[in-house]
């Protein structure tokens, strides 16, 4: 049996990696759909987007909370088609994450496919290129830093949830308990020296792979690159 | 021969666009106008990038697009393809892989990219990278890699407008080297009547949305002398003679080039480019160039003096605020335009059926095919 710390870290791994995965699916349409849209529905769409940046983690886990629970339709829906209950289970955190990390996926998607513009698209369509070999072989490669950085920022803001978990997920070892839940356990329970350990971990970890992100969209000039 | 059928009309809020016409493409089509006149939209239109469109684009006898029908033909599958004024070539892809994405998606290719890059002498640029290509090496990446798709018809968006004279020139004359070894019909469109009386064969001339002229580049390059002052782009066209004429000398032993002219000679500097006798020469005389003599000059400098006839003085609005007319004289069947003042018309008492001698220098004689 591996130590629940551990097994935290495989939880908070898991739930990052399906939710980003989830993200960018959901996210690189609707990031398209925003960046090509002219109608007023679009400030409407970017506000919902935005809006887990300024909502405090708790009223977006209350509110799943309640829809999550057999007694309201989308739980309901969910325990009749899995035969399991929607709230407290893993399922429920990763979708609470997807709700939660969008904006980080789908800004700066949206932006890259802002500034990428349609003149380029209009060439490759010039040169036989339908929609879909356009996407691949010209928006994908030239806006492929965002989409890192798109990937990284959804990813290190989920490993670092905390409130919407505690609220959808409670805290149920190998299922929902992750990595700033089970901090949050050893503060409670005064074993600060574990707690020392997962936070440095998490503050580490999250320094890296933010530097690396940052590293990797370095424009070309500053890494020697002659232009 | 391949016609273009174009029947519809486009509705923007600053903007509207309208045409009837059918073309045949032979060769090079010019599409004249100024900016706004609607040209960039009729060849997106053609491309199939221009949405709301209300009507039909009939080419080579399909239907590339008739809202009457509901049938629209996506740009990628209709075979046609567009050079934009900016290139636009994908700054993530080497030259060659430029060209490789165009060759890769074109269906029963027959054209190699090497012989296109030996065509539009590029060889030396295969592996560079776009961004750092100049404006002229960029347009002809640009033309090489429409041509490797293959396509039916090729749109020219002013593919020299940002280009110098010696890129300009290097350009105008590849394209016509490709429309001759490949005969592809191209419509080209330009602001610059230059440009197109040196290339094209036809020409349709636009202004604010609608066609007011269609034919024969050099006569509708003349009728444009008219034309020009009803028009916004007045100040964009220099009224000219439009010459297709014979080579008879290459070099006449003093640096001078020699064209017929029926019985009549035209002496002009000799071109660096290298030309045959027989070969007909594209060239233009500005009105304003020319002058008007009614006996033959006999102790002048100015090397070319062909006799003829006048056949019209007219004078326009704006000729009048100018105090000046464009003068038509006819030389050996060819009709020529000189603009000169009033004041000159009145101290030789020019009139109609008189005959006179005009006089330009062999410079005055232009061309950019070289």
């Amino acid at each position: 049996m591996p130590s629940p710390d551990l097994l935290a870290l495989v939880v908070t791994l898991k739930m990052a990696a399906i939710t980003t995965v989830i993200l960018l699916l959901i996210g690189t349409p609707l990031a398209w759909y925003l960046a090509k849209m002219t109608s007023r529905f679009k400030v409407i769409i970017e506000a919902i987007v935005a809006l887990p940046l300024v909502l405090p983690p708790t009223v977006l886990g209350f509110y799943l909370l309640i829809a999550f629970s057999p007694q309201h339709l989308p739980g309901e829906i969910w325990q009749q088609v899995t035969g399991k209950q929607l709230a407290f289970s893993f399922s429920a955190i990763v979708i609470g994450s997807v709700l939660y990390s969008l904006p980080f996926v789908v800004q700066p998607l949206q932006k890259a496919f802002e500034q990428l513009g349609g003149s380029l698209l209009e060439a490759g369509a010039m040169l036989g290129a339908g929609p879909i070999d356009r996407f691949f072989t010209l928006v994908l490669p030239l806006t492929k830093a965002s989409f890192i950085t798109a990937a990284s920022l959804g990813f290190a803001h989920t490993v670092g949830e905390f409130g919407v978990i505690l609220m959808i997920g409670g805290n149920i070892p190998g299922e929902t308990r992750v990595l700033s839940i089970a901090l949050f356990d050893h503060v409670e329970a005064f074993d600060y020296a574990k707690a020392h350990v997962l936070a440095i971990s998490l503050l580490i970890g999250s320094m890296i792979l933010l530097a690396s992100v940052y590293l990797l969209n370095l424009p070309r000039r500053a890494t020697g690159k002659v232009n | 021969m391949t016609q273009l059928n174009l029947d519809f009309s486009l509705n923007y809020k600053a903007f509207k666009f309208a045409i009837n016409q059918t073309m045949d493409l032979t060769g090079i089509t010019g599409i004249f106008g100024h900016s706004g006149s609607g040209k960039s939209t009729l060849l997106r239109a053609i491309a199939g990038l221009e949405k709301d469109i209300n009507g039909s684009i009939v080419f080579d006898g399909k239907a590339l697009i008739d809202t009457s029908k509901k049938l629209c033909v996506k740009p990628e599958r209709r075979n046609i393809s567009l050079v934009f004024q900016d290139s636009r070539l994908f700054p993530h892809l080497t030259v060659r892989d430029n060209l490789k994405y165009a060759a890769k998606r074109c269906v029963n290719s027959q054209l190699n990219i090497t012989d296109i890059l030996t065509l539009t002498e590029l060889d030396q640029l295969a592996d560079a990278n776009v961004d750092d290509l100049s404006s002229g090496q960029k347009q002809r990446v640009a033309l090489a890699r429409a041509l490797l798709t293959e396509p039916k018809l090729l749109l020219l968006d002013e593919p020299l407008s940002a280009l110098d004279q010696l890129s300009k020139t290097k350009l105008l004359n590849l394209i016509v080297k490709v429309q001759q070894q490949l005969n592809i019909p191209i419509l080209y469109v330009s602001h610059s009547v230059d440009e197109l009386q040196q290339v094209c064969d036809n020409m349709l001339i636009l202004s604010q949305g609608e066609v007011i002229n269609y034919g024969n580049i050099h006569q509708t390059i003349h009728q444009l002398n008219f034309l020009c002052a009803s028009l916004p782009s007045e100040q964009l066209i220099h009224q000219q003679t439009s010459l297709s004429l014979p080579i008879i000398s290459t070099d006449n032993g003093q640096g001078l080039m020699k064209l017929a002219l029926a019985d009549q000679e035209i002496l002009f500097p000799r071109l660096p480019g290298k030309f045959i006798k027989a070969q007909q020469l594209r060239c233009f005389i500005l009105a304003s160039d020319i002058s008007i003599c009614l006996s033959e000059p006999q102790n002048s400098t100015i090397v070319n003096h062909l006799s003829g006839s006048i056949s019209a003085i007219e004078s326009s609005s704006i000729d009048k605020a100018t105090h000046s007319v464009l003068v038509t004289v006819v030389c050996s069947g060819q009709e020529f335009f000189v603009h000169i003042s009033t004041f000159s018309q009145q101290k030789l008492a020019l009139s109609i059926n008189q005959p006179v001698y005009l006089q330009f220098k062999a410079g005055a004689v232009r061309t950019y095919l070289y």
